[in-house]
This record gives structure tokens, C-alpha cells and sequence, in this order.
């Protein structure tokens, strides 16, 4: 039996326990709690790697959720229904996790910045990487619910105790919101095991045929709730505020991993368990995308805070994804996953640059700054190769991802998906716009003495272009990856 | 056919008592001994409890009815059901022995006093499981609740501790006294003391019947701590010693869940058609109040008051949820009711044992004296934060799994309203809870750190072993409920 997800999902935690013993009084030992937690992202972004290498290869041989890796022990079997510990790591999965290791990967590296109650910093990140490696990898409805559960604490309390002021108030907003999303997600799961009759609540078991309102009551719960962890219009105001009132480190690992899980929840939950729902409502779906899409642009372009001027981008990104899940055609998913991807790389560097950006101006104002290309010429490149890959530029990881997403969602809702390109302009404006006040024009007095980026800021944000770059340039062999994964949601939605 | 020997089907109940009169003569005749031999005393008569529930269910083995013995005419039934409930309730009262050390040292004349009546109030609940007559099962719930007051009432430290466990008895007396009317009744309409005659009876006088039934659920929700008679559950966590007071909540819910499903589901069964659209209303306004009211609460030990009331309301889903389900299937619903119960019960004692702790160390009840908890001893943070995370259902803890066993149940006997209503209550509890905690980690304040040395070491392990048993239960769910399954065998 193949521990290889277990080793994903399990290692981070396991190192977080470990830490937990490990002093931190002096520099010294919290130098030591960190490269622990070091040591526990890397081995799991490592193991990922890996099996990416090895799950293209299967994976682009053929088969479904059941031909990808799978690790299967039954739970608890004494009653209603079996659960079981079914990992599961598909053509979706696979870069997904590729995404969610490698920001938790540079958010520990990011933990040198911290300076204050390191170990506890890393025990939550690293239990946070489990949650959402977990989310990921699950193939059993309730083991899915068991990981969602988990984000709530670690993620509330990283907002709360390392955020700005504000955190409190943005921690609250988040755990409001995520709690009634992970209620929402129980709910759900109670309908797909007891209103459809099924004996298991494994993904993998046949889905049994629900009566239209338990379609409906499903497809609706298990929307808004993922619809809350995507921050899609009219759910996202939870996200601006603890995207700009978190540290940088934590607002990385929530714009990078946690609204991609939201999606992702979506495509594996409400499209796949409630297709006929999903197809019946996909004009609503579509509709919400293009209100979300032109909300967030214009509304990222009237901010003045770096940071919402970007969780704003993210609104209008996951407005994006939704198009391409209203959508529901082959082409339209391979490019939400792909713009998942390339969105999880962008935003958590757009928010790991803003980070060093505030740090050395002092100021969250983007009419406060300006011409600090002068002084930190390499940070305005980090910020440009990230706010290219979200415009989509050629030869990086948003280019295919967009050109997929409104390709595939054209034939389908053509109206909508003309209005959401329309938005696009929007974006790539307020992009270039925010580029140009705070890198760009004449230096100012007050920035003489920045300084570009450290060796530290380089070794979190040099992996994420170089992702963003790999997933550009190497598109052409993690699409078909990724259209085997996509096969079982357009073949449910084709048969239901 | 009676499998098991009297004497052995006795034992748990027998060697309860018998410790606890072995304390007191001890107490009374060798007075110069150490005060600490008493905690052994009765830590030896719950082990052997525990060892004759073994034996008992080692030979029930190959008994498909789950029953070892029936004596008095079926009004007294040692089965698998009664065993789960001795079970729990002896490793509750052990655990309870282990970690209330410092709580019982500050009254070392009364300690024989104190351990007796925990012995007393496990074989009360021990009896309250096996009984299906009236008149016995009413004389177990009494003693139950008597001594369970007195044991408030004896380490008090302060008056109010006094006047909390005062208030304790009224509100139980009335539920008594509303349970004995309720039984009363019953026996005037069917003119036995077997609660299973109820069933025959109920068609001859409705209106009676009814009544009684609806008197008899009030009384039980005072031993339960749910609404409308809950306000001793409050009460007695903020105002006793936190160790007794989490031994008086747990027992509480132990005996009131045991004589719930006693008087429900093996007394009335499906033949009394009015306890099952009861049960609901009163699960569903005491879910929503508790919830409510832990958002409101400002003292931790009356937070964790309301999460064990909220999770005892949550206990009755699984209660209604035991007839043939959506699938024909028998429903699981007592399964996980005794689950749930499991997981509630150690929880409690778990949350209230590092309450004890906090308190040994000189820390303030107010939330607010919580803060910065984790800055000033990380170890009390982690423990506390278990203890109320699994309360609440905060996931992925085993009283989230717990939970979402008992909605599961109630959906599939279609009881969806229900199970709305109890997911709306666990969304405030888990506000709460994070509320709460987030306050722990929170920046400290001025507060110096502290240690829990003032505790002794086995308190401190055995009361970190019970909050682990949060987390490990999430693991090892199959073991509890295929032993829970068993338990709700002879009900199903």
C-alpha cells in the first residue's frame, strides 16, 4: 500500500509536533523550531514533486479518480454508513498540491521574518498545510469535511495573533464566514450520504439519484459554501479584510492556497455529486462570474491599500474560475484548474512583494509610494513577472490557464464570457496602474534609503517565479494531467 | 435464560458500594491513617467495577440479545447496554479520582466523604442503566441526584459553592418530583411498574399517558442539564471546585442520558407515539438556547456549563433516531447516543480537570484572565483548547465526529428540521469555542507566567490523557462504536 499522500498530507504535522517540544528562548533555538518546520514543508514539497513527476507520467496514460494514487483504509464501519481514510490524488490534484506545498513552502521560509512566538507560528502553518494537502487529497466525503474543519482554528489564529491592526476584527470576519461554510459543507455531506441513500461516503462510490429538492438544497449548500472560501461576489468581503490585515506570510497562504481550495471544492463536490443541478443553474453561475468579475476589477482599481488592492484581483480572478465552472465544458475546467494554479503562484508573490514593499515604506498607501524601482530594482521585477502571469502574459502560467478558461466557456455563455474578458482590461489596468505609482515615476526622498530585496525575500519569492515560469512554459504537458481529472466531472455532468 | 451468575451481574454496582463503606469505616476507625488512601480506596473499587464489567462482557459474547441477566421480573437487566453505561461511567469517576487531588486537599477531613459519594453516584448511575421499573429506577435517579448535591455541597471553598449546590437540589428535587408525578401517572394508566408496560397501556388513556410522559421528560431534563431545569449545570461549574464540578456534569449526563434512553426507547418504544415528537421540540429549544447563551457567557467554567449543555440537547438526535431508518435499515441512532455520550462525559471531565488546574495555579474564572494563556503556560493552553474545541464540535476533534453522527442519524429517520437546527447550534458553539481560544493565544498582558507544578503529576497526566482522548478518538472512532453499537444492541 502506497504511503506516498499520507507522507504529503502527515508530514507537516508530524514536524509540527516536534516543534512543539523544541524550546525558543533565544535566537538560537527559534532559528532551530524554524528550520524544523523547514525540514517538514520541504519533505513534503519534495514528496510532491515527485509524485507529480511519476503521477504525469500514470496519469497521462489514462484513467480516472480510480486510476490516479490512492491509499484506502476503512474508517468506521459501524454504522449508517462506512467512511473510509481514502487519499486520492488525481490529474486535478496533482498541480494543485504542486501549488499549495510550494507557498506553504516559502510561508515557513517567510517565518525568518517573525520574530515573536515563532513555534507557534510554524506549528499552525504546518497544521494548516495539512488541512488544505488534505482537502486536496480526500476522497471520502466525510475525511473531506474532518480536513475543512481543520483550516478554521490555525487559519483564525494566524490572522488574529500575527495580523495588523485589524486582525481582530478580520480573524472574526473569518471565522464567521468560515464557519458557516464548513457547516454548510456538513450539511451537504448529510445529504449526499442520507437523502441519496448511500451506504459509503467515499467520492468513489456509485452516487446514488436524489430527489430534485435534495439536488437543489445540495448544489446550493455545497455553492455557497465554496462560494464563501473563493471569496466569489457577494462572499469575499471576509478575504479583503484578512488578506490586508494579515501578516504577508499568512495573506500569501490564503490568497495562494486557501479561495484555490474553494474552487476546487466546487468542481469535486457540487458539479460531480449534483450535475443536473449544477447544468440547471450554470446561468446563475454565470451571471455571479460576471458580476464578481467586473466588482473586483473596479473595485481593486479604487483601492489605495497594496493589499486589497489585490485580494480585490482576487475576486475578479475566482470571478474567472466561476465562468469556467458555470461554463462546465472540458476546456473551460482544464483552464480553471490551470488558473488555479497560476493564480495560487501570482497571488501569493503579488502578496509576499507587497509584504517587503510595506515593510521598507512603512506606509499599506499606494498614492504614498513611488519610484522604487530606483532603490529596489528586483522587487519591482518580482512584482511585474506576478502581475504579468495574472494579465496573462505568454510563456508564464496565467497565459494558457486564461486563453483555456475563455475559450472553453465561450460556446457555452458567450455573452458572459465577452462581459468577463471585457473585465480583464480592468484588471491588467489596475495591474499596471499600482506597478507604475509604486515602482514607477520619480524617486522619492523618503524612499532614498530602501533597500532591494534580501537574500531571505529571494529564497521565498525565486520558487514561485519559478514555478510560475514552469507552469507557463511546460503548459502543453500539465494540461493533458489535468484533462484526465477533469474526465470524470464532465462525464458526470454528461450523464446527469 | 440467565447466562451470568447473580453475583457477578451485582458486582460493578456491589463493588462501588462496597469501597465506598470501606472508606467511611476507614474514615471513622483509623483516622490517624494519610487522607490520600481514600482516593485509593475508591480507585481500587472502580477498577474492580470495571473488571466485573469485563467478566460480564466476556460472557455475552455469543449472546445475540446482548442480555447477561434478568432479575425481578425483568425490572432489573444486566445487558450490554447497562455494561457500556457502568464502563463509561467508572473510567469517568477514575479520572475524576486522579485529577481532583488538590481540589480534595483543602477539605482533608471530608476527602473519605468526598470519594464515597463519587462511588455512590457511579453505581446510582450504574443502577439508573439497568433498571426498567418504575420504583427502582426512580429510587437510582434520586440517589443519583442527592449525591451528587452533597458532593457539591462538601468541597466548597466559599459560600457559593454552598448556595450553588442548594439551588442544585431545588432544581432537582422539582425534576424528581415531576418525574415521580410523571411515573405515578403511568402506573395509575397501566397498573404496573414496568415502564415497558406504558406501551400496551398508551391507546387505553391518551391524554393520561401523555401527561405522564411529558411530566417524566421534564424531570429527566433536570438530570440531564438541558432546558427548561438548567440552570443548576451553570451554577454548579461556576461556583464548585472545577474537578468535582466537571465529575457532577459528567455523571449528570451519564444518568440522565442512561435513564433517558432507559425510559424512551426501551420503556415506551414506538408504541408511545407522544415522546417522539417531544423529544425534538425539547432538543431543539434547549440546542438553541445553550448555544445561544455560550455566546453571551464571560467565565470560562460557565462556557464549558453551556457547550455540555448544548451537547447534551445534541445526545436526544440520536435518542429519536432509533427506529427503522430512510434505507430500512435499523437506525444507528443509539449508537451514536452512546458515542456521543462517551465522547461528551471524558470531554467534560478532561475541560474541568485543567479548569482545576488553572485554578490550583491562581487564575481568574473570567474569559479575560484567559488571555495570553499560551505566552504564560503553553501546556494549560494546548489542554484547555482540546477540551473546549472537542466540547464545541470545533473539527476535526472527535466531538465534531460525534456530532455529526448523531445529524447524520436524525436525517435519515427524517428528522431534517432537526438536524438543521442542531448544525445552526453547532455554528455558535464553535464561535464560541473559537472565540474563546483565540483569546489564549491572543497578546499577553501584564499577567506573569506560571506553571501547573502546584498539580500534582498524575492529575497533570491523566487529565492531558483525557483531552488527547479528543484527538485520539477521531482515530480510533471504529473501536467506540462498535463498542457503542454492542451497548445499543438490547435497545434496538
Amino acid at each position: 500500500m502506497s504511503v506516498i499522500l499520507s507522507a504529503i498530507v502527515w508530514t507537516p504535522t508530524l514536524f509540527a509536533v516536534i516543534a512543539l517540544f523544541l524550546p525558543e528562548r533565544d535566537e538560537e533555538e527559534r532559528g532551530r523550531v524554524r528550520t524544523i518546520a523547514v525540514v517538514g514543508a520541504g519533505i513534503s514539497f519534495l514528496v510532491t514533486t515527485l509524485f507529480a513527476v511519476l503521477g504525469q507520467i500514470v496519469l497521462a496514460a489514462g484513467g480516472g479518480l480510480a486510476g490516479a494514487y490512492q491509499e484506502n483504509h476503512a474508517w468506521f464501519w459501524n454504522f449508517l454508513f462506512r467512511a473510509y481514510y481514502d487519499l486520492t490524488a488525481d490529474g486535478m490534484t496533482l498541480p494543485l498540491l504542486v501549488v499549495t506545498t510550494t507557498v506553504f513552502g516559502c510561508a515557513i521560509f517567510h517565518s525568518w521574518k517573525i520574530h515573536e512566538r515563532v513555534r507557534l507560528y510554524v506549528i499552525l502553518v504546518l497544521l494548516l498545510e495539512t488541512a488544505v494537502n488534505g482537502v486536496l487529497c480526500s476522497a471520502d466525503f466525510v475525511l473531506f469535511a474532518v480536513f475543512w474543519g481543520l483550516l478554521l482554528v490555525p487559519m483564525y489564529l494566524l490572522i488574529r495573533v500575527w495580523g495588523g491592526p485589524g486582525a481582530r476584527r478580520a480573524s472574526a470576519w473569518f471565522a464567521g464566514f468560515h464557519t458557516l461554510s464548513f457547516v454548510m459543507i456538513v450539511a451537504t455531506v448529510a445529504i449526499i450520504i442520507v437523502a441519496a441513500g448511500n451506504s459509503s461516503s467515499a467520492m468513489t462510490a456509485d452516487l446514488k439519484t436524489f430527489s430534485v429538492a435534495a439536488e437543489t438544497a445540495g448544489f446550493w449548500l455545497s455553492f455557497a459554501a465554496f462560494g464563501i472560501a473563493m471569496a466569489i461576489f457577494p462572499l469575499h468581503t471576509w478575504m479583503v479584510e484578512a488578506q490586508s490585515k494579515a501578516s504577508p506570510g499568512v495573506a500569501a497562504i490564503l490568497s495562494g492556497t486557501m479561495l484555490m481550495l474553494g474552487a476546487y471544492g466546487m468542481m469535486r463536490i457540487s458539479l460531480v455529486v449534483f450535475p443536473s443541478a449544477a447544468h440547471y443553474y450554470s446561468f446563475a453561475i454565470t451571471g455571479l462570474a460576471v458580476v464578481g468579475a467586473f466588482w473586483g476589477s473596479i473595485g481593486a482599481v479604487r483601492q489605495d491599500e497594496l493589499r486589497r488592492f489585490i485580494a480585490y484581483m482576487n475576486v475578479a480572478q475566482m470571478s474567472m474560475v466561476l465562468l469556467a465552472i458555470g461554463a462546465q465544458t472540458s476546456v473551460a475546467l482544464v483552464g480553471a484548474i490551470l488558473l488555479l494554479a497560476a493564480h495560487g503562484f501570482a497571488s501569493a508573490m503579488l502578496t509576499l512583494v507587497s509584504g517587503a514593499v510595506e515593510e521598507r515604506t512603512r506606509t499599506t498607501s499606494i498614492r504614498a509610494m513611488g519610484g522604487l524601482v530606483a532603490q529596489a530594482p528586483r522587487l519591482a521585477g518580482f512584482w511585474l513577472v506576478a502581475a504579468f502571469s495574472v494579465i496573462g502574459f505568454p510563456a508564464l502560467a496565467g497565459f494558457t490557464a486564461d486563453f483555456m478558461v475563455f475559450a472553453g466557456s465561450f460556446p457555452a455563455h458567450r455573452i458572459a464570457t465577452v462581459l468577463v474578458m471585457a473585465s480583464v482590461i480592468i484588471t491588467t489596468g489596475g495591474l499596471l496602474w499600482v506597478a507604475n505609482r509604486v515602482f514607477f515615476g520619480p524617486p522619492r526622498d523618503q524612499f532614498v534609503r530602501v533597500p532591494d530585496v534580501s537574500f531571505l525575500d529571494l529564497t521565498v519569492l525565486i520558487p514561485l517565479v519559478g514555478a510560475v515560469l514552469l507552469f507557463g512554459i511546460r503548459a502543453g504537458a500539465i494540461v493533458p494531467v489535468i484533462s484526465n481529472g477533469v474526465l470524470e466531472i464532465t462525464t458526470r455532468i454528461a450523464s446527469g | 435464560m440467565n447466562l451470568t451468575p447473580l453475583w457477578l451481574a451485582l458486582l460493578p454496582e456491589t463493588s462501588l458500594v462496597v469501597a465506598a463503606a470501606v472508606s467511611a469505616i476507614v474514615s471513622l476507625a483509623l483516622p490517624q491513617l494519610r487522607p490520600g488512601i481514600h482516593r485509593w480506596i475508591a480507585c481500587l473499587g472502580l477498577v474492580i467495577s470495571l473488571a466485573a464489567c469485563g467478566l460480564v462482557l466476556l460472557s455475552l459474547r455469543h449472546v445475540l440479545s446482548g442480555v447477561a441477566i434478568t432479575v425481578s421480573n425483568g425490572g432489573f437487566v444486566v445487558d450490554s447496554f447497562a455494561l457500556f453505561i457502568a464502563i463509561l461511567a467508572c473510567v469517568t469517576a477514575l479520572v475524576t479520582c486522579l485529577i481532583s487531588d488538590t481540589a480534595v486537599r483543602r477539605i482533608p477531613s471530608r476527602m473519605s466523604a468526598f470519594y464515597a459519594l463519587v462511588l455512590v453516584a457511579t453505581a446510582a448511575a450504574e443502577a439508573i442503566a439497568a433498571q426498567r421499573d418504575m420504583v427502582t429506577f426512580f429510587i437510582a435517579l434520586t440517589l443519583l441526584l442527592v449525591s451528587l448535591v452533597a458532593l457539591g455541597a462538601l468541597v466548597k471553598t466559599d459560600p457559593r459553592g454552598g448556595v450553588s449546590s442548594f439551588e442544585h437540589l431545588v432544581e432537582g428535587i422539582v425534576g424528581t418530583a415531576a418525574a415521580l408525578y410523571g411515573l405515578v401517572l403511568l402506573y395509575g394508566v397501566t397498573g404496573s411498574t414496568d415502564l415497558a408496560a406504558v406501551a400496551r397501556a398508551a391507546g387505553a388513556a391518551p391524554g393520561a399517558v401523555a401527561l405522564g410522559v411529558g411530566l417524566l421528560l421534564l424531570g429527566l431534563c433536570a438530570t440531564l442539564g438541558i432546558f427548561p431545569l438548567r440552570q443548576w449545570v451553570g451554577r454548579v461549574a461556576s461556583s464548585v471546585p472545577a474537578g468535582a464540578a466537571g465529575f457532577i456534569l459528567a455523571m449528570s449526563l451519564i444518568g440522565g442520558g442512561a435513564a433517558l434512553a432507559r425510559v424512551t426507547v426501551s420503556g415506551f418504544g414506538p408504541g408511545v407515539g407522544i415522546w417522539r415528537w417531544l423529544v425534538p421540540i425539547i432538543a431543539a429549544v434547549a440546542l438553541a438556547h445553550a448555544s445561544l447563551n455560550a455566546l453571551r457567557e464571560t467565565t470560562i467554567s460557565r462556557l464549558l456549563a453551556q457547550l455540555v449543555s448544548a451537547q447534551a440537547a445534541m445526545l436526544l438526535l440520536g435518542l429519536i433516531a432509533f427506529t427503522t431508518g430512510s434505507r430500512a435499515l435499523p437506525a444507528y441512532g443509539m449508537t451514536a447516543f452512546l458515542a456521543a455520550l462517551g465522547v461528551t462525559a471524558i470531554a467534560t471531565v478532561a475541560a474541568f480537570g485543567v479548569l482545576a488546574m488553572l485554578q490550583v495555579a491562581g487564575i481568574g474564572d473570567a474569559i479575560g484572565d484567559l488571555r495570553g494563556l499560551a505566552h504564560r503556560s503553553a501546556p494549560a493552553a494546548l489542554m484547555l483548547t482540546i477540551a473546549i474545541a472537542t466540547l464545541a464540535g470545533v473539527p476535526p476533534l472527535a466531538g465534531f465526529l460525534s456530532r455529526v453522527l448523531l445529524i447524520a442519524s436524525a436525517t435519515d429517520t427524517h428528522y431534517g428540521w432537526l438536524a438543521i437546527v442542531a448544525i445552526a447550534s453547532t455554528l455558535l458553539t464553535i464561535i464560541a469555542a473559537i472565540r474563546c481560544v483565540g483569546l489564549f493565544y491572543a497578546e499577553a498582558g501584564s499577567e506573569a507566567p506560571f506553571t501547573l507544578g502546584a498539580t500534582p503529576v498524575i492529575s497533570r497526566v491523566v487529565a492531558g490523557a483525557a483531552c488527547l482522548a479528543g484527538v485520539v478518538l477521531v482515530v480510533l472512532i471504529q473501536p467506540l462504536l462498535a463498542v457503542a453499537t454492542a451497548g445499543a444492541g438490547p435497545l434496538r
